[in-house]
């Protein structure tokens, strides 16, 4: 059988990733899971400059989900390179960076620098930013920015591999789910020359304290995840890939094989797992298992032919 | 730090809103000091989805066993209070940086409000043994809580000062009030868990006499081991710390108080 996943030029040892902001940069969990079981690695959002990230409280816990707005806290792309790229490397799994800014140059910035390192196996694009140069909207809610920055950022990527006399490594756009129709964003990203979209980043929420009659939030706004939003990026994904042909990873709730199985019959190529790792640190590991033993009962020669299993 | 599932040896209820937890500590990893924390998996189909972090309130060697004081206070800590000895729990620990040791001949006062008992228990427990060593003085434990029944009925060292807001038992008024009431020599080094607000004002009496403060914060945590950046604690350099993997114990004049309460 079969559980690899192609990305563009990556071949990924299986379709079952941490996804960013939830594992750090890999060496927090080593203690207590194999990094290398996992399919890949998705890093803690990556800026040109480093960022404290917001005030606090920055956490709520919500029915079945979480909100969380960190901010991304992240210690900048220098600190990135010299500090946690050396430990990156020697996870043994394919290694994504993803990519933040404020400013379309803040992204081209990160990806071109990170162009010059070793052991860098892909990009996923965080396009649910604020974008300063359009009044604070999210980049991912324009379908002409996405295409846009895709092309740019693709392009340089393009250069990147011929300097380096490489392929070119893959370009993921992360996709937001705040936005009036999810697959006019993914055919965007499709046209910009993305390699890959992935799906779904996190919904809009607010916890109100109602003794204190205020948000629970700092920022009062957050980042909803966790089994909550699972139906909303099952029915994302499922509505994507009928709308594209690159490959779609998909993410949002994941809690167990299941759960997982669920993408990857709407028609996800891949997919990640995040909010589930604060419960169960080992939730990578039993869903890598339990695909296979879905895959050994029903006879499926390669985890790719799920995706055409929907009746 | 590793994640077992251990047998909970005893679980009573200890006052009013407070129960303490004893499980089987034979199988982790290292040794909890005071101040750190473990983290359990909270089971429910429905259920929260991040695991709970509670301070050690105690370890028995000998017997393989770690305990915790715990306050009844949403639905995690409830569908805790009801289990029993022989139910199992997943839990992930030891976690966080500890309280470090005061200096010879220096008595440490330690200063606990609500359920910021447990670890301030553990840690007059622990300073007591050194103390018998002659590696220390012995520890003054300073308790304040709001009311006589919330007094969780334990072994207290000998001398422990009880405060209650409404003065059902012992001292009348706050810790620090208690504190500034003391006649005898004052205290050269502060230890303290509790409520932000009294943190804070422990942060402001320690700061106005120059004394060291180490004060041990609560904070939402999601992953537990430094990963996630949910339980930033803001500090006076304008930088943030975690809770989780750079606390729960810091230099209580180093936090940004104002911005944490």
């Amino acid at each position: 059988m079969n559980l690899t996943v192609t990305i563009g030029s990556l071949t990924m040892k299986n379709p079952v990733g941490a996804a960013s902001g939830t594992f750090g940069y890999g060496s927090e969990y080593e203690k207590l899971i194999d990094v290398h079981e996992l399919g890949a690695l998705y890093t803690k959002a990556v800026t040109p400059e480093p960022r404290g990230g917001n005030p606090v409280p920055r956490l709520a816990e919500t029915p079945s989900g979480m909100l969380n707005s960190i901010g991304l806290a992240n210690p900048g792309l220098s600190y990135f390179i010299s500090n946690k790229l050396p430990e990156l490397q020697r996870m043994g799994c394919s290694v994504i960076v993803n990519v933040a800014g404020k400013t379309q140059e803040d992204y081209c910035k990160v990806v071109e620098t990170l162009e010059t390192q070793t052991g860098i196996h892909g990009y996923e694009i965080n396009i649910s930013c604020p974008n300063v140069s359009h009044g604070g909207l999210a980049f991912g809610t324009d379908p002409g920015i996405v295409e846009k920055l895709t092309a740019q950022l693709r392009s340089i990527i393009e250069q990147g591999a011929a300097m380096r006399k490489d392929s070119c490594r893959p370009l993921i756009i992360k996709l937001s789910p705040n936005v009036t129709d999810i697959t006019e964003i993914a055919r965007a990203a499709e046209a910009g020359g993305a390699h890959a979209v992935s799906a779904i980043n996190t919904l809009v929420g607010m916890v109100i304290d109602v003794k204190k009659r205020k948000p629970v939030l700092a920022m009062k706004t957050g980042g909803l995840s966790g089994p909550a939003i699972r139906p909303v990026g099952v029915a994302a994904v499922y509505k994507i890939r009928r709308a594209i042909s690159i490959p779609v990873i998909g993410l949002g709730g994941i809690t167990c094989t299941d759960d997982a199985l669920q993408y990857l019959l709407a028609g996800a190529d891949a997919i990640q797992i995040g909010t589930v790792l604060f419960s169960n640190p080992n939730a990578a590991h039993e869903i890598i298992q339990g695909i296979w033993q879905y895959m050994e009962t029903y006879k499926i020669n390669s985890v790719a032919d799920i995706k055409n299993l929907l009746e | 730090m590793n994640i077992q599932i251990a047998n909970i040896i005893e679980n009573r209820s200890v006052s009013d809103q407070y129960f303490e937890l004893v499980f089987d500590y034979s199988n982790f990893d290292s040794e909890p000091q005071p101040g750190m924390f473990f983290t359990v998996k909270i089971d429910g189909a429905f259920g929260p989805v991040l695991r709970r972090p509670f301070a050690f309130s105690g370890w028995n060697p000998k017997q393989g066993t770690a305990s915790a004081l715990i306050e009844k206070r949403g639905n995690g800590t409830h569908w805790l209070a009801g289990l029993a000895s022989g139910d199992t729990l997943d839990i992930l620990g030891p976690l966080g940086k500890a309280f470090s040791f005061p200096q010879r001949g220096v008595r440490p006062l330690l200063v606990a409000g609500g359920i910021g008992l447990g670890p301030m228990l553990f840690f007059a427990n622990v300073l007591l043994a050194r103390s018998n060593q002659g590696l220390c003085e012995a520890p003054l434990l300073i308790a304040g809580f709001r009311t006589q029944s919330l007094i969780p009925k334990l072994d207290f060292p000998a001398g422990t000062l009880f405060c209650t807001d409404d003065g059902s038992t012992g001292f009348k008024g706050t810790v620090l009030d208690c504190i500034l009431s003391l006649s005898d020599a004052l205290p050269k080094v502060i230890y303290a868990c509790g409520p932000s607000p009294m943190l804070a004002a422990l942060a402001r009496y320690a700061s106005s006499l120059a004394l060291p403060y180490e004060a041990s914060v609560e904070q939402w945590m999601a992953c537990g081991i430094g990963a996630c950046m949910g339980c930033a604690v803001p500090m006076t350099d304008g930088t943030y710390q975690r809770a989780c993997a750079d606390g729960p114990v810091f230099n209580g004049l180093t936090v940004d108080w104002e911005k944490l309460v």
